[in-house]
């Protein structure tokens, strides 16, 4: 059986892995490098709906019943246990940490606190626990983390927290350094060891400690042995895009996905498509100088929301789906609205799906993540559930009919 | 209560207001210049930018073409800071009446408005994406003009000449004896402090708030009516010189380069409320219409934000004033000595910012000659402060500057190449202001991602700064993010629809700014 995933993002890096685990023959077709290096690294399922949700799976079947065009009116707790369980086995305890039944608090860099269920372990381990005390790390040279401001505003939440800022240069001389060039500066174990020796005096006992998410990208022991270094616990605090936490999760799908010989075919965009009655019979690659047809016996659709261009809204206040011209579901009305904090209801728009994630009235073609309708992700805090469960389920309606 | 005496408090921080203080403080009176908000935040500060060569004029109204041909190249010399020349262009559409185009040359001619007529080609040449099937195209003198920056240049001269300026400081009353001005009332808006300020003559520059200040003095007919346009800004120069439809006034008519934007406008609706300004859709999708007659592919371009602006318009009774395109687009002065019996009050309504100077000094002769005093108006001769080197801005300043430092400073905000020390100094130097403030003296968040990065680092940093708390850092990065979507929501489409998607991953997804503990609710500034 040979399947082509569209889209890079967690929902299609998790499709492909699974079906190619399955003996499935996967092609993933994708224009960019997947919205995943611009995440956080955690796994979110429910955060908020709208009150903050303390245990999310139990609160699915409620949340889905008040929004019942919500993507979770599909997916319900068992496959998003099943769904979210899998990824965390997949990529490993040094990689995904936490417990889908229940939300931890994390500072966020602006010193909200953030419910989540899993992360990669090094941000969850910032979770606020009765009696912590952080010490939050800023670096002089690193814009965008405001260590003054994330430990002020948890103190104004009752939180015990501190912070210092050092002076510490992500390379000699340089005085404007993104995550990115720490992260990669701090893979280099002698420059963890002089930020902890540089550290060291300024923690007290019991502090936990909390850095920008940049102890490394590629070394994934970075993280535990400086916490060893510094002899004192240790957490990061995701910054805004680049997100060193998802690039680290990024890398290990990629790498899992290649050397189980899915096959990649990055920086072209899918132009067309062949149908034949109520199948999708391949979709058509634009690559340069000519287009490519990439047959398939079924085919996952998860090339994410807006942000990713997926989905579009034009000049004329029209939501159209820009890869295969997919029907839109978006709501009534206006798709803005002139206040703030309000919601904004155009970006609930996107694809309706059957109970089996199928689209568009194919047998064959099944949506997931971002681009599925119904959902306010940000707000809400379920954009990796929502993911990796109509991925899921996908995946296996896929194998059920291989089968 | 805190009191201060001077000879004339001039009410209004726009570019009338500016000008008028500047001018008067130049001919040797003292003056405080009092605004409810800040410096040219009203209707100089919501404009589509324009420096008019005139061109605009020459058939309509002859008088204020050549005034404003006259006051371009004054303007351009005393703020060249806030200048940028980019020249102009009127062309004829493919669809416009080429008849309108002879008369216009004609008036050109007439009023003393420079232009030349140049081949469609030519202009082609110069605009490579105007519409290849325009007819006509004459070169003018156009050019753009910061609002902003050019109030603040008249405001810091006014002071380099004695003038106070308070700002955030809202009139509650204005005291009358004997028909005569005494002084007037004000609360510090940021402070709630009461000030009363003593003064024999009172100016009233309160563009379309004019009414309302003149009532407060007990004349209560003095009706203005707002005449709302909005304004779409585009994330790049489409064009870089000023294009101009060369048709008689119209919807969308014009497209103006300033800064790293450039600007369609306008609409023209009676308002009833100046503090209270919609963006409807409908004239949104009628800009880009207008667009596209100029700058074919228009739609397609991003666009980044929108506002709202209220011409303050003197209402004649001769016109409906539903109309009001057609009524009198020149400065109405009203002397209320001559029209009421109250000595020492001035109203000022109505104007454009290119002769903003020239009105200054027509309100201050009046005054002047009120009071008997014979003082020559020298507004015209000495450049404000930060103008002195003659240079005009041109868009590549902040680039050129950030070359040279660029290995020792932070970019705080990338889209407008804000360093952290211009952010610091100015809070520093203005340390009640919120960032919609400093926004319109530095381009905060002006940029293609409206905040989405350098709001939460202006946030860390303002706090650091030391001058604000944590609760006070977090309100300011409320309101600026409540404010700049006031100017998105109508235009989020497009690119910046996926722009607003991935700033909300940022705000929302990321760093939960939502759920920061509460703070003092915030004023909106619509």
């Amino acid at each position: 059986m040979k399947a082509v995933v569209i889209g890079a993002g967690i929902a299609g890096l998790a499709a492909a892995i699974r079906l190619n685990s399955e003996g499935v023959d996967v092609t993933l077709l994708t224009k960019g490098i997947g919205g995943l290096q611009l995440s956080q690294g955690s796994v979110d399922i429910l955060g908020y709906a709208p009150e903050r949700v303390e245990r999310p799976l139990e609160a699915l079947a409620g949340f889905a019943a008040t929004n019942p065009g919500h993507p979770y009116a599909q997916l319900d707790a068992d496959v998003v246990r099943r769904a979210v369980t899998w990824f965390a086995d997949l990529l490993g305890p040094d990689l995904i940490a936490g417990d889908p039944d229940t939300n931890v608090l994390l500072p966020t860099a602006v010193g909200a606190l953030r419910p989540t269920a899993l992360a990669v372990p090094s941000v969850l381990a910032g979770a606020v626990k009765p009696d912590t005390r952080y010490l939050l790390i800023g670096f002089a040279q690193l814009k965008d983390f405001g260590a003054p401001l994330a430990a002020s505003n948890l103190a104004r939440q009752g939180i015990a927290a501190r912070h210092e800022i050092v002076d510490f240069p992500a390379r000699a001389g340089e005085v404007d350094s993104s995550a990115l060039r720490y992260a990669q500066a701090l893979d280099d174990k002698a420059t963890r060891r002089r930020l902890a020796v540089l550290l060291r005096p300024m923690v007290r006992d019991g502090e936990t400690v909390g850095l920008p998410a940049v102890l490394g990208v590629n070394d994934p022991g970075a993280w535990k042995e400086f916490e060893q270094l510094l002899g004192h616990p240790v957490f990061e605090i995701p910054l805004p895009p680049p997100g060193v936490p998802g690039m680290r999760l990024n890398q290990a799908l990629t790498q899992r996905a290649k050397d189980a010989r899915v096959r990649f075919t990055l920086g072209a965009r899918v132009v067309g498509k062949v149908v034949d009655g109520d199948r999708l019979v391949s979709v058509a690659l634009g690559t340069a100088g000519r287009t490519r047809d990439y047959p398939a016996d079924a085919f996952v659709f998860a090339p994410g929301g807006f942000e990713s261009g997926a989905l579009e809204l034009d000049s004329y206040l029209k939501v159209s789906e820009t890869i295969l011209g997919l029907p839109v579901e978006t709501p009534e009305g206006e798709p803005t609205v002139p206040d703030y904090w309000a919601d904004q209801p155009v970006f609930r728009s996107g694809l309706r799906v059957d109970a089996d994630m199928r689209v568009g009235g194919f047998s064959n073609l099944y949506a997931a993540g971002g681009v599925l309708a119904g959902a306010m992700r940000w707000k809400e805090k379920s954009g990796e559930g929502i993911a990796l469960a109509s991925a899921m389920k996908a995946c296996d309606a896929i194998l059920e009919g291989q089968r | 209560m805190k009191t201060l005496s001077v000879d004339v408090v001039v009410i209004g921080g726009g570019a009338t207001g500016a000008g008028v203080v500047r001018d008067v403080a130049m001919r040797g009176y003292s003056a405080v210049l009092v605004d409810k908000g800040d410096l040219a935040q009203g209707t100089t500060g919501r404009y589509h930018g324009l420096l008019h060569s005139g061109g605009r004029y020459v058939v309509s109204d002859a008088r204020s073409a050549t005034e404003c041909a006259e006051e371009n190249v004054i303007v351009t010399k005393i703020h060249a800071d806030a200048v940028e020349e980019t020249g102009g262009l009127f062309v004829v559409g493919p669809d416009d009446d080429p008849e309108f185009s002879d008369r216009w040359a004609i008036g050109a001619a007439a009023t003393g408005v420079p232009f030349e007529e140049i081949s469609v080609g030519a202009a082609l040449q110069r605009e490579p994406r105007l519409n290849p099937r325009i007819r006509r195209a004459f070169s003018v003198n156009d050019g753009s003009v910061d609002g902003w920056q050019m109030v603040w240049g008249a405001a810091n001269s006014a002071k380099r000449h004695g003038a106070q300026i308070l700002t955030y400081h809202r009139v509650t009353d204005i005291f009358t004896a004997n028909d005569q001005v005494t002084g007037v009332q004000c609360i510090d808006e940021k402070t709630g402090e009461q000030v009363r300020i003593d003064a024999g003559f009172v100016l009233n520059c309160g563009g379309p708030w004019a009414g309302k200040i003149a009532g407060m003095a007990g004349m209560g007919d003095v009706e203005v009516v707002p005449g709302r346009g909005i304004m779409v800004a585009m994330n790049h120069r489409l064009v870089n010189s000023v294009v101009n439809r060369c048709i008689p006034p119209h919807d969308g008519d014009i497209i103006v380069p300033v800064h790293t934007v450039c600007i369609i406008g306008t609409t023209d609706i009676k308002a009833d409320d100046p503090d209270k300004l919609p963006i409807p859709r409908e004239e949104v999708q009628q800009m880009l219409d207008a667009g596209e007659v100029l700058v074919p592919g228009f739609r397609d371009a991003r666009a980044v934000h929108a506002w709202s602006g209220a011409r303050p318009l003197f209402k004649d009774t001769r016109v409906q004033a539903t109309d009001t395109r057609h009524m009198s687009r020149g400065m109405s002065l009203l002397d209320h000595g001559e029209r009421d019996g109250l000595k020492g009050f001035i109203s000022i309504i109505g104007g454009k910012l290119t002769t903003y100077r020239l009105m200054a000094e027509h309100v201050v002769d009046a005054m002047c000659e009120q009071l008997g005093d014979d003082r020559p108006c020298t507004t015209a001769d000495e450049v404000v402060p930060g103008s002195e080197s003659g240079k005009t801005y041109v868009v590549t300043h902040r680039l050129e500057a950030r070359e040279k430092d660029r290995l020792d400073e932070q970019i705080l905000c990338e889209c407008e190449l804000l360093t952290r020390k211009m952010f610091v100094d100015l809070f520093h130097d203005q340390p009640s202001a919120n960032f919609d403030d400093l926004r319109r003296q530095l381009r905060l968040g002006m940029g293609p991602c409206q905040g989405g990065f350098c709001a939460p680092r202006a946030t860390a940093l303002a706090l650091e700064t030391g001058i604000v708390d944590a609760e006070r850092a977090t309100a300011l990065l409320r309101r600026f993010l409540t404010n700049r979507w006031i100017g998105l929501w109508s235009i989020v489409y497009g690119d910046q629809a996926r722009q607003t998607a991935l700033d909300s991953w940022i705000f929302e997804g990321l760093l939960d700014i939502e759920h920061l503990p509460a703070t003092a609710p915030e004023e909106v500034v619509l």
